[in-house]
């Protein structure tokens, strides 16, 4: 089991690596020199002097070649700071302490509601197979899912709005307030199929086997079976998906918070891309990369606690 | 006689892959639903400058904000141009990008897929490291990125390159915007298509048939005709279905985002952003690329879980 941990955190450690690398080349060779880049947003009577430029460019050391800025920067964000922003000066790293929380919360508490609904939505359908229920069940998720949450936020503030003359939610009041409801819903509805569909595949390998057949010999009764039974080996394809799941709500939020003005990280993203304000992107990109990788690594090392012959499967196909 | 007896069934078999998947596709009633919408996206973005009432940059300012009629379908924007016009538009845009974006996104996964298969071993760990990565990244983000950070210098390069050789064809920079948008996407979107290549290359390889084949002396391109290529299609027609729609809704969020095709060139993520700015006073700005997106995102979905049904039918077990 610890074997399994470290091969697995071994792994880890370079994919966030190369992954850093690649981002930091980009912007170090795409978006070109970030003192004329310093200049060009500057207020207007800033003149662009080259003399200028070369001074602050050797003063911040922006003149060694890229290893070693990649060397320090890297050193910088190790310890916890990532610099400041290009367009208002302030640190990188008291933006995202402020945004990250709101991210974190709604987005946490749509992937619980995902998990737990689309667990138990799935099972019924899984139960209920080529039924009238399981085609509704199933048809709602692929609806949802087919339907950008850009699109399906703002129809819903339409529809509240022009429908019901409710209040646009709008805002940020905590996690506990009713402002926090719609945009919830949206976020935790619309990757629910990825769940369902797992949970209903997952229900109708399992309903075949014997030791089901067993259960329901012996006069168990139904909604035990279903919870003892069939529960726990569906969990384990359920729990492979949750990678994706997280992808696709940090998708969805960088998407949605400028519908609702939460704000989160994905506003931020937005003000950042508009004023391409690098710090503040290699920052977001990173985090949230780390955020995927990490629940990758928590979900490879829930493996073996679900389903102890899947962790031994993987760790033979890998040698 | 006789002869024709036994050729008949033969026939019949002959053509049976397709057939039978058809059968089947054809029995799921929302694949076919799927399968319309879809072909009706085509043609429309295939006959859209012969379709559009109006040219999409045509502005009227005299009928801004003007509400569905006779005249405008869908309306009328904030610059008094046609709705209906901008969204056949948008629709070109969208299966542009998505066509393109599958389209080198399978390239790199036929590459690298294959690379892996083939290979095995290390250079296989190494592939499957790689495409782990990359599907652990946050997609958008990265694209964007890409998008933001590459486009100065790219713009740049294109003005220098005009300076220098007065060439027309470096002057207009919407090129760029493409190129960049499906460039980024299939960066993104390859791993997918690698991990489908190379499983059912590794499957297919060492299945007996192939084997088979191979010891009755049946010539390699033979092989991959008549046995790698019919056994391993099903999976990668299915991912280019899926593909398509999902490089859709990628396409649209960044431009809704700001990022990617920008305006005047329409796309529906760009008109959405739009619409939000004003949708209190004309909602129907907002719906008509709402609407659009979701029924072709939704008919793709249909017939990519139809095609799935019909073309992997062992999954049923």
């Amino acid at each position: 089991m610890r074997r399994y941990i470290l091969s697995r955190l071994i792994r880890w450690i370079p994919s966030v690596f190369v992954l850093l690398l690649t981002i930091y080349a980009l912007v170090f060779f795409g978006a070109g020199d970030p003192i004329k880049l310093i200049f060009l947003q500057a207020p207007g009577d800033v003149a662009y002097d080259p003399a200028r430029v070369e001074a602050i460019r050797e003063a911040a050391g922006l003149n060694r070649p890229f290893l070693v800025q990649f060397g320090d920067y890297l050193a910088n964000v190790v310890q916890g700071d990532f610099g400041n922003s290009l367009v208002s000066g302030r640190s990188v790293n008291s933006m995202i302490q402020a945004a990250l929380p709101v991210t974190l919360q709604i987005g946490l508490s749509a992937i619980c509601i995902v998990s737990l609904l689309g667990i138990a939505l799935g099972v019924i359908a899984g139960l209920n197979q080529n039924k009238l229920l399981d085609n509704v069940i199933v048809g709602f998720a692929m609806i949802i899912w087919g339907i950008p949450v850009f699109v399906s936020g703002p129809l819903i503030i339409v529809v509240l709005v022009l429908g019901f003359n409710q209040d646009v939610p709008y805002g940020w009041d905590g996690l506990f307030s009713p402002l926090v409801l719609v945009p919830l819903l949206v976020l935790g509805l619309n990757p629910m199929a990825l769940i369902i569909r797992q949970a209903r595949a997952g229900v109708l390998e399992v309903l075949s086997e014997d030791y089901v057949r067993t259960a329901r010999a012996k006069g168990i009764p139904n909604l035990q079976v279903v919870l003892r039974h069939i529960m726990r080996p569906v969990l384990t394809p359920v729990v492979s998906q949750i990678g994706l799941l997280v992808i696709a709500t940090l998708n969805n939020s960088i998407l949605i918070e400028k519908v609702f003005g939460l704000p989160g990280l994905g506003r931020l993203t937005e003000t950042a891309i508009k004023s391409s304000d690098y710090p503040v992107i290699l920052a977001i990109v990173l985090i949230f990369s780390v955020v995927v990788m990490t629940s990758n690594l928590l979900v490879d090392i829930s493996y073996p606690l679900l389903d102890p012959r899947a962790a031994a499967k993987r760790t033979e196909n890998e040698e | 006689m006789t002869e024709l007896a036994i050729q008949g069934p033969q026939e019949d078999r002959q053509i049976s892959l397709v057939q039978d998947a058809f059968a089947r596709l054809a029995a799921n009633k929302l694949a076919v639903l799927g399968m319309i919408l879809v072909a009706v996206l085509f043609i429309i973005a295939a006959f859209g400058p012969w379709l559009t009432p109006y040219d999409f940059l045509d502005q009227d300012l005299m009928a801004r904000n003007q509400p569905p009629s006779w005249n405008h379908w869908f309306g009328t924007d904030d610059l008094g141009r046609d709705i209906l016009s901008r969204v056949i538009y948008g629709a070109r845009t969208a299966v542009v990008v998505a066509f393109s974006t599958v389209f080198f996104s399978l390239i790199i996964g036929l590459f690298i897929g294959s690379i892996g298969g083939y290979f095995g071993g290390k250079v296989d760990a190494f592939v499957v490291w790689l495409i782990d990565i990359t599907m652990s990244v946050p997609s958008l983000l990265v694209v964007i990125v890409i998008n933001v950070s590459l486009k100065p210098s790219m713009v740049n390069w294109m003005d220098a390159k005009f300076m220098e050789t007065g060439n027309e064809f470096y002057r207009n920079t919407i090129w760029v915007d493409f190129i960049l948008v499906f460039g980024s996407m299939a960066l993104i979107k390859w791993p997918k298509a690698a991990r489908i290549i190379r499983g059912q290359i590794m499957s297919v390889r060492n299945k007996n048939y192939v084997l088979a084949a191979e010891a009755l002396g049946v010539s390699t391109p033979n092989i991959i005709r008549r046995y790698v290529i019919p056994n391993s299609i099903g999976p990668v027609i299915v991912y280019i279905s899926a593909a398509l729609g999902e490089a859709m809704v990628l396409e649209s969020s960044f431009s809704f985002l700001g990022v990617g095709v920008r305006p005047p060139i329409p796309s529906w993520g760009n008109m959405i952003s739009d619409g939000l700015r004003v949708w209190q006073l004309y909602p129907h700005v907002l719906a008509a690329p709402a609407a659009a997106l979701a029924v072709v995102t939704i008919a793709f979905s249909f017939l990519g879980d139809g095609l799935n049904d019909a073309l992997n039918p062992r999954q049923w077990k």
